[in-house]
């Protein structure tokens, strides 16, 4: 079977001035000094274009963190690409933003942790909120699209509605509502972060009613988040099917996890091309196509929809890469998600800090309660 | 939000165009890129989105349209295209 990559998933650096507790990078970074140079990006993005893939997503880390943004944005505008920015916006000044535009940035995207100050810069671990709010108004002056990323968790769900609102204030055309997936650092916090059963249920109603009154203003995207649903996430939309990601080294993954993975080594854009990787390398064709499936996944009706579920979870939680996704309530390792669950639900409360005088003592204070995403060296 | 009256202009949202012509690729089909997605267009959809330029109104692209499928009944026209329309302005893909 063909398949064709669409998008590329350009993690162009780990640096990043936010320490978000749900923060899906990897645990083991790139550092700086080994980041994929401008003209390295560039051939990329060129490949990426004759490959006939169609959006460029530059993420990180921060992106902005990379001086040469608005040059590896022209890039991938010249070659064919839609360019889409998920950023903190911090550091983000107004001529800066000019320049991306003229570059032909098509799309920012900018995540908010809360509505409210304190509790936004709490789970960033920044003092970036009230920066976020004043690059949003910023945007609006642009004729580029506009979404607002909004995480959400154990810790904010329980005031969904007033985040809501508050993102409608900013007037972008879509918002994200996302639920935390246990990879990276999220899954180091999960027991801070996951909600209750009764959160994710009212966040369900809350959301549909949203969608009802913000009709064609806002739209709104949002799934139910894996551990709560029967069936699990297709992940990627399926290994090697439908996504590339380069991570900043140059090395090239079928999503953002991958390198967690034993046994699979990953081919870098420094020695091979793109085309090569997608068709031929072992790493992409691995869990391609329906071989490499286990029972139940092998004959069931849904394995075109989910593709098995996600190979990082299955590996992170049962230690086997090729069982079938535990969130899948047909999986028999579902057990390990329901225990997870089940303690998620045995406390309703939600551990919170003490008040703290400072911000600086906030972050002391609930060092129990999550880790910090730290930087790269 | 409602459907589109005969003075609305419609035209593509901010952050929404249409894919640069590719080589070698199929004529009759054009695709518009948005953000996380594409659609590719034929036929009428082509020719219909092909006039949200923010310049035409609703209204003269009914016409211009009902011109051009003269054997189909003019108001299954307009529903039509009303309905196409209004279900790209709540994906926020065109505004009016």
């Amino acid at each position: 079977m063909h398949f064709c990559p669409l998008a590329l998933i350009a993690e162009i650096t780990h640096r990043c001035p936010l320490h978000c507790v749900y923060c899906s990078n990897p645990l083991r970074m790139t550092t700086a000094n080994s980041e994929l140079a401008t003209e390295e990006w560039i051939s990329v993005f060129r490949q990426a274009g004759k490959l006939g893939m169609l959006h460029a997503h530059f993420t990180g880390g921060e992106p902005l963190a990379r001086t040469d943004l608005a040059e590896l944005i022209a890039s991938a505008r010249a070659a064919g690409l839609y360019t889409n920015l998920i950023t903190s916006g911090i550091g983000l000044k107004e001529s800066r933003l000019q320049m991306l535009v003229e570059a032909g940035l098509d799309h920012i995207q900018v995540s908010f942790q809360d509505s409210r100050e304190d509790a936004a810069n709490w789970i960033a671990g920044a003092k970036a909120h009230a920066h976020k709010i004043e690059l949003s108004r910023g945007i609006r002056r642009h004729k580029i699209a506009f979404t607002v990323n909004l995480v959400v968790h154990r810790q904010n769900l329980d005031h969904l509605e007033e985040m809501i609102a508050f993102i409608e204030q900013l007037e972008p055309e879509r918002v994200e509502i996302a639920h935390t997936q246990y990879y990276g650092w999220a899954l180091k916090n999960r027991a801070t972060l996951m909600p209750t059963r009764a959160q994710v249920e009212k966040a369900v109603a809350v959301i549909a009613d949203a969608e009802k009154r913000l009709a064609g203003r806002i739209r709104i995207d949002s799934v139910v988040p894996d551990y709560y649903a029967r069936y699990p996430k297709a992940c990627m939309g399926g290994w090697g099917r439908r996504l590339i990601l380069v991570n900043p080294s140059g090395k090239v993954l079928p999503c953002h996890a991958a390198e967690v993975l034993p046994g699979l080594s990953f081919e870098n854009v420094r020695e091979k091309s793109l085309e090569w990787i997608w068709q031929e390398s072992e790493s992409f064709r691995r869990f391609r196509g329906e071989e490499w499936m286990p029972e139940p996944c092998r004959s069931c009706d849904r394995r075109e929809e989910d593709f098995g579920g996600c190979r990082c979870q299955a590996f992170m939680l049962i230690g086997d890469d090729k069982a079938t996704d535990p969130a899948c309530s047909l999986a028999p390792a579902h057990h390990l998600v329901e225990a997870a669950v089940l303690h998620a639900n045995s406390e309703t409360q939600t551990a919170k800090p003490a008040p703290a005088s400072s911000f600086v003592q906030l972050q002391k204070r609930t060092e129990t309660l999550w880790s910090y995403r730290t930087n790269p060296e | 939000m409602s459907p589109p009256t005969d003075d609305s202009r419609p035209r593509l949202a901010s952050g929404t165009r249409w894919a640069p012509p590719t080589t070698g690729g199929m004529e009759e089909t054009r695709m518009i890129l948005f953000p996380e997605g594409v659609i590719k267009l034929q036929g009428t959809g082509r020719l219909v989105l092909e006039r949200c330029d923010g310049q035409r109104t609703f209204g003269e692209i009914l016409t211009d349209l009902q011109k051009e499928f003269d054997k189909t009944d003019a108001d299954k026209i307009r529903i039509d295209i009303s309905t196409f329309l209004e279900q790209l302005q709540k994906k926020r893909i065109i505004d009016y």
